[in-house]
């Protein structure tokens, strides 16, 4: 299943942890609040609303939200602690992966793809 | 709740089996497609579920009577396709008014709304609309109905891509505002896949795949990669569909039952991994070959 | 969502209303058929022509016959014209089953054999009038009662609703086969042809003095409203089993 996410066709619920996710680390939302209902996701986006729920339960599985019953779903303390650990040590490496996979096919050389990125990191940093 | 169930459901007409051996139920509120090639029985099988026509064999209960003949399972459900007829003297308002008189929970205010907003004129004739048009005059009914068996059979026939996405919009508003049972059946798989919660295919006139739209995702993946590396990853597998491209690469959709790890190392190996979208997907299960049109003129 | 029970009244009263409504084209062609067969009336149903010495004489009959056998047909074409297919399907858009559709199609025939009834003895007498006010010739009338207008109306309706309900069950026939189309025409023709063969009285004759020359009004009513129910119940339990929509 992780496998496919790289894939560009995320499962809709993916995307909808992700985007939630997102809007987690930008401080839109904040430790305790309470983020969109299954229903609201589901007008949003235009999905079924168990999709949308799916979405929103892989994030309480990951402790990103916790549910409070009757009431909806909240952002838990160490949400963006968490939220940033998983992109490093998943999507991150999983990205860091294809790029080597990607200078094998393409014949470039360790030293190569390192010296490309660090022009990559000095562009960024100008 | 299961608000349908079918067991060994068949279905022949003069001697010709249209439906076999249909085994299935549907779960309250919950959105279905029913997808499947023409002719594979759809339109037989929800004509059966709305108590039009009758059974051959098997067993069909909806809200646990027998759909056929029963009073209660027509006030509470609707069969809306492009063949619903209505009677040529009466204008389109009266019909609404004729439907709001029939339909137990009609949303008059709803059927006004989208009325006006896809500019129906209330003095207009049902029998003189556009194939578009009569599409989404139906589909206006089939909503308002409200009814607790919403069936939609190819409900955007002749409709525009903007009023298709209008309605697909509206469907899925008034559903969460009133959850109902919705089954709607479509060729257009990539259109409806979002708005589905569970999906039942269709082969051969009985049911092959019923399952949620989620798990209908992750069912399969493609492989792309050198013919001979491929075999041997897939030679176990349940294969879907194959394709050569050139003349050593194939690609192959199998059943997904690989574990993480084993698709890690096929990337690794340098196969390409792609996920199946499930209007592709569906093609490919209900085609009769694995390959496709392509058979037909593969070593001509 | 919640179930809705209904029940069979409840629709079969809205189907009525329904259909009254639907149906209003039944109603313009019933004028219509009215109207041109009062034309037909005006020059007399039947007359004779004598003439002694000088005088000459020509007496003619008026009568509304050609009005009743016009309704007549009229309520025999509108009963199978609401058994066809297109007609079941217009119920089905709605809430029905077949039992609540055919009996609101009944209770529509009932409804249009009274306005028929009532039109065709209408329009008799109208004609009637018409001769007084445009006709030079002298006009001579049994005088009615209102008595014996009552007594017309009433027949008249039964009578267009026995029809309506032989026209019901040829429909629902021919819902099942459409070799009926051929089938009943065929039976009946070969039956008076077989009758004529034999040199005996047709079997339509025997109908004919059963019911029509019945004098007492109530064994009219009788033999007619039970045989045109007999005819309803063995269509009902024929449409009962078909499939719609196919």
């Amino acid at each position: 299943m992780t496998i496919l996410n790289t894939e560009g066709t995320k499962p809709i619920y993916v995307q909808i942890a992700e985007w939630i996710e997102t809007e987690i680390m930008n401080g839109h939302f904040n430790s305790d609040d309470k983020v969109y209902s299954q229903y609201q996701l589901a007008e949003m986006y235009t999905i079924n609303p168990a999709t949308a729920a799916k979405g929103l339960s892989l994030l309480v599985d990951e402790n990103i939200l916790y549910k409070k019953r009757g009431l909806g779903m909240f952002v838990t303390a160490d949400a963006k602690e968490i939220i940033m650990n998983k992109r490093k040590n998943y999507t991150f490496k999983r990205l860091v992966q294809e790029i080597v996979l990607e200078a094998k096919r393409l014949q470039i050389s360790e030293a190569e793809l390192i010296e490309m990125i660090k022009s990559a990191q000095s562009e960024e940093g100008e | 709740m299961k608000v349908i169930e079918c067991t060994d459901l068949a279905k022949s007409y003069f001697g010709k089996k249209v439906l076999n051996n249909l085994s299935f139920s549907i779960e309250e509120n919950k959105i279905t497609g029913l997808i499947g090639r023409n002719g594979v029985g759809k339109t037989t099988l929800l004509k059966i579920i709305a108590g039009f026509i009758k059974e051959t064999s098997g067993e069909i209960k909806v809200f646990s009577e027998r759909p056929f003949n029963s009073l209660n399972v027509s006030a509470n459900s609707i069969f809306v396709d492009d063949q619903m007829s209505f009677p040529p003297a009466l204008q389109l308002y009266e019909l609404l008014e004729a439907a709001s008189s029939f339909y137990p929970n009609w949303d008059m205010e709803l059927a006004k709304r989208l009325f006006d907003y896809f500019s129906f004129d209330p003095k207009g004739y049902h029998n003189r609309l556009s194939k578009g048009k009569t599409s989404t005059f139906n589909a206006i009914v089939g909503l308002a109905s409200h009814s607790p068996i919403t069936i939609f059979d190819e409900p955007t026939t002749g409709m525009d891509a903007s009023v298709r996405k209008d309605f697909y919009r509206a469907l899925l508003k008034d559903y969460i505002a009133h959850p109902r049972t919705i089954i709607i059946s479509s060729h257009h798989v990539d259109e409806i896949e979002n708005l589905l919660e569970d999906v039942l295919l269709l082969k051969d006139g009985r049911n092959h795949l019923h399952l949620p739209m989620e798990e209908l995702k992750a069912w399969a993946i493609g492989l792309k990669g050198p013919t001979e590396k491929i075999q041997e990853w897939v030679n176990d597998k349940e294969i879907v569909y194959e394709n050569k491209i050139g003349t050593n690469t194939s690609y192959v959709v199998v059943r997904n039952d690989f574990a993480d790890s084993a698709l890690q190392s096929a990337r690794l190996a340098g196969l390409e991994i792609t996920a199946v979208s499930p209007s592709d997907l569906c093609v490919y299960i209900t085609n009769q070959t694995k390959g496709g049109i392509d058979d037909v003129f593969k070593e001509r | 969502m919640s179930l809705k029970n209904v029940n069979l009244t409840e629709v079969v009263k809205r189907q009525y209303f329904f259909k009254l409504k639907a149906n209003i084209d039944a109603m313009s062609s019933l004028v219509f058929l009215q109207l041109l067969a009062m034309l037909f009336s005006m020059g007399g149903s039947n007359s004779f022509h004598s003439s002694y010495d000088q005088v000459a004489l020509e007496v003619s009959y008026f009568s509304g016959d050609v009005i009743i056998g016009f309704t007549m047909i009229w309520a025999f074409v509108t009963a199978i014209t609401i058994t066809t297919r297109q007609y079941r399907n217009h119920d089905f858009s709605f809430v029905t089953n077949r039992l609540s559709s055919s009996l609101s199609n009944i209770l529509f025939l009932l409804t249009a054999s009274i306005i028929g009834g009532i039109t065709a003895i209408l329009a008799r007498n109208l004609l009637l009038v018409f001769k007084y006010i445009f006709s030079e010739e002298q006009i001579y009338g049994i005088p009615l009662t209102f008595q014996d207008l009552l007594l017309g109306v009433s027949a008249t309706i039964i009578y267009l609703f026995a029809v309506s309900a032989i026209g019901y069950l040829i429909g629902a026939l021919v819902q099942i086969s459409k070799a009926f189309v051929v089938l009943i025409p065929v039976l009946f023709i070969g039956m008076l042809f077989i009758d004529g063969v034999m040199n005996r009285d047709p079997f339509i004759a025997y109908v004919f003095e059963f019911y029509v020359m019945e004098s007492s009004f109530g064994l009219f009513f009788v033999k007619m409203v039970s045989t045109a129910a007999l005819f309803f119940i063995a269509s009902i339990s024929i449409l009962n089993r078909l499939e719609v929509r196919r």
